[in-house]
């Protein structure tokens, strides 16, 4: 009996394996089963709008030249994407700025070395409370993504603008894809994170935004590409074409309303397994709700980063633009060409 | 419990052919009725559940409706089949693992009481430990592959198995012992012949629990950056906007594997080495 037991259950484990190979792993019909290793190196994202150049730059270079020059990988919240950067899992990553200052700042060798986009972020509050102006939220409840987010920096500036100060609101934190949610159940009064979660509240019709990060911080930073030190040191032309390719999506993305509107298909399909609607949603409504030109680092951009930070808690102040950058890869943007290619005919329906 | 089941249908099914052929109405244990209660309490359920959506008004909350199109909505997708197999994939490592290393363990731990005494509380720290305090460490060291959940499943599974298998050795009856004694067993002949064989019953009621345990924390396991799997299809769905009904997919069909497992591992009990092992009522 028991010989037959472990026949089973040895059968059942090469069976199950067998197919998960198959059906997930591509094993069977496929050039990289044979190790893989290391020709194209991992990049960490999320599937928000911070992080769109990095699908739309595997994409078209898919469509170009048939292969990419990195392997995207999807993470599904901040602390599973820095601790695969962390472990040497995603040589490069999207991450929140402050987030990679911070980790600077405790020793780990990371470079930002371009910008994910500037603007793309919202106050969203419920459409049919009465807050409407950052003074209303006195006493109130805001959600944010993370203590290192951007948009927590934005609250306190929005707050210090308005002459009020963070003890004046309740501040947490939860994962964007619950902020929805939460404001529809009017669990919090308001949110606050990286596009689409807060333009599909105003797609289902309950949302409201208070004010669009342009108002606010104009050419607001929340996510950057950075990279190991160790990569730029060794493998110097990798990391090139890999920022380049990120400007030229940047640009290619910006370059046309068509550009977005496809973005928003291929990238909601084959990305972020989102619906098309809402990409095309916050892509569109209004154009300028996120940019993804005008993205090589500027000191003065992050020292206001840096200052925010120190008062809100997060930074110490011990890393410093030299250190935690290296804007050598594109210093002049407007040189850079978006990529040449255009969707045909068949792909654009 | 099962196994008095069993037995009252043999004895319908005996009985069945002198009795009028109503009988099966009136019998309160007759098959009919045995699949009329959990049937009749999963539409009343799903009624409850329906009505309740309907009568709060709220968009975002899925009917049992919409979970069954987005369930047929996967099935057209070709998801559903992969992400089942991809979730089954890794509770069997883990758990397979976890039995190949817990019951050898725990048998050993249960015997010899110093290495009880040293090993305890080790085991005891570390087994309240969710495997979501896991996550990080998990991918520091496998990365984002598929040993990562595996790892995690692992660890949530090995102890209940190892917990179980040092009692069953503890509590066992001194009767077998001696009588091995007399016979003058050789150590390794005694853990194969006496002391698993005793113990097998207690060790398979613990496997019983720990495959729960390991299919329960599939959704914890896949919050790692995997892209396939049942927990993923949760997660991923919470990405995708208002995909609720999916987020309830996810839920309902790790719900009912779990069902068949339990079922399956059910079937273990009922082999005669186990079987003299567990009181009838």
């Amino acid at each position: 009996m028991r010989k037959i037991l472990i026949i089973i259950a040895v059968a059942w484990l090469v069976f199950i394996t067998l197919i998960h190979a198959a059906l997930n792993l591509h094993v069977f019909h496929s050039k990289q089963a044979a190790g893989g290793t290391d020709k194209r190196f991992r990049i960490g994202f999320l599937p928000v709008t911070c992080h769109l150049t990095c699908p739309v730059t595997d994409f078209i270079n898919k469509q170009m030249t048939g292969e990419s020059i990195f392997e995207p990988v999807r993470f599904n919240g901040w602390p599973e994407l820095k601790e695969a950067y962390l472990s040497g899992y995603t040589p490069a990553t999207f991450i929140l700025a402050p987030m990679a200052i911070a980790l600077r700042e405790q020793g780990v060798p990371i470079k930002i070395v371009y910008l994910g986009h500037r603007d793309g972020s919202a106050v969203m509050v419920h459409k049919d409370s009465h807050i409407y102006r950052m003074e209303d939220l006195r006493g109130k409840r805001i959600a944010v993504p993370n203590r290192f987010s951007n948009q927590r920096l934005l609250v306190f500036r929005a707050l210090k603008q308005a002459g009020m100060s963070v003890n004046d609101i309740e501040l947490l934190e939860m994962p964007p894809p619950d902020m929805p949610a939460a404001l529809y159940a009017k669990a919090v009064d308001a949110i606050s994170s990286g596009e689409p979660f807060m333009g599909q509240t105003e797609l289902d019709g309950y949302g409201r935004v208070l004010w669009l990060t342009k108002d606010v911080w104009p050419n607001f930073i929340s996510c950057v590409l950075a990279v190991h030190e160790e990569m730029i040191k060794t493998k110097r032309d990798t990391v090139q074409r890999l920022v380049d390719g990120i400007a030229k999506s940047g640009k290619w993305i910006d370059q046309s309303m068509a550009h977005r509107m496809e973005t928003a298909q291929f990238v909601s399909k084959f990305y972020y397994n989102q619906n098309p609607r809402l990409l095309t949603f916050v892509l569109s409504k209004p154009p300028d709700r996120v940019k993804y030109t005008n993205l090589t680092l500027r000191k003065p951009d992050f020292a206001e980063i840096e200052q925010l930070g120190r008062e809100a808690g997060i930074l110490n102040g011990t890393a410093h633009f030299e250190d935690y950058t290296d804007a050598s890869f594109v210093t002049d943007e407007t040189a850079v060409q978006p990529y040449a290619w255009e969707p045909n005919e068949q792909r654009a329906r | 419990m099962s196994s008095a089941h069993v037995d009252v249908s043999a004895e319908n099914a005996a009985t069945a052919p002198v009795q009028k052929s109503a009988a099966w109405l009136k019998h309160p244990d007759s098959l009919f009725w045995r699949i009329v209660r959990p049937v009749g309490m999963a539409a009343l359920f799903l009624t409850m559940w329906g009505l309740a959506v309907r009568w709060s008004h709220s968009d975002l909350f899925p009917t049992p409706g919409n979970v069954v199109r987005g369930i047929f909505e996967l099935m057209q997708k070709g998801l559903l089949l992969k992400y089942i197999v991809a979730s089954l994939f890794r509770v069997s490592w883990g758990f397979t693992l976890a039995v190949i290393i817990g019951v050898p363990l725990g048998l050993v731990l249960g015997w010899y009481s110093r290495a009880f005494q040293a090993f305890n509380p080790f085991i005891q720290v570390f087994r309240p430990i969710s495997p979501i305090a896991w996550i990080p460490v998990a991918i520091l060291w496998f990365g984002v592959s598929d040993a990562a959940p595996i790892f995690l499943i692992f660890l949530a599974s090995v102890f209940p198995i190892t917990v179980s298998a040092i009692a069953a050795v503890q509590n066992m009856q001194l009767v077998y012992l001696r009588a091995a004694q007399n016979f003058g067993l050789s150590t390794g002949e005694l853990f194969r012949q006496v002391i698993f064989r005793a113990c097998l019953p207690q060790i398979i009621t613990g496997i019983r629990i720990a495959l729960g345990v390991a299919w329960l924390v599939v959704v914890a396991a896949e919050m790692i950056a995997v892209n396939s799997g049942l927990g993923y299809l949760i997660i991923d769905a919470r990405n995708a906007g208002k995909r609720y009904d999916l987020v309830v997919a996810g839920m309902v069909m790790i719900g009912l594997i779990g069902l068949i497992l339990d079922l399956l591992v059910r079937q273990l009990e009922k082999f005669d080495e186990v079987r003299w092992g567990y009181g009838k009522r």
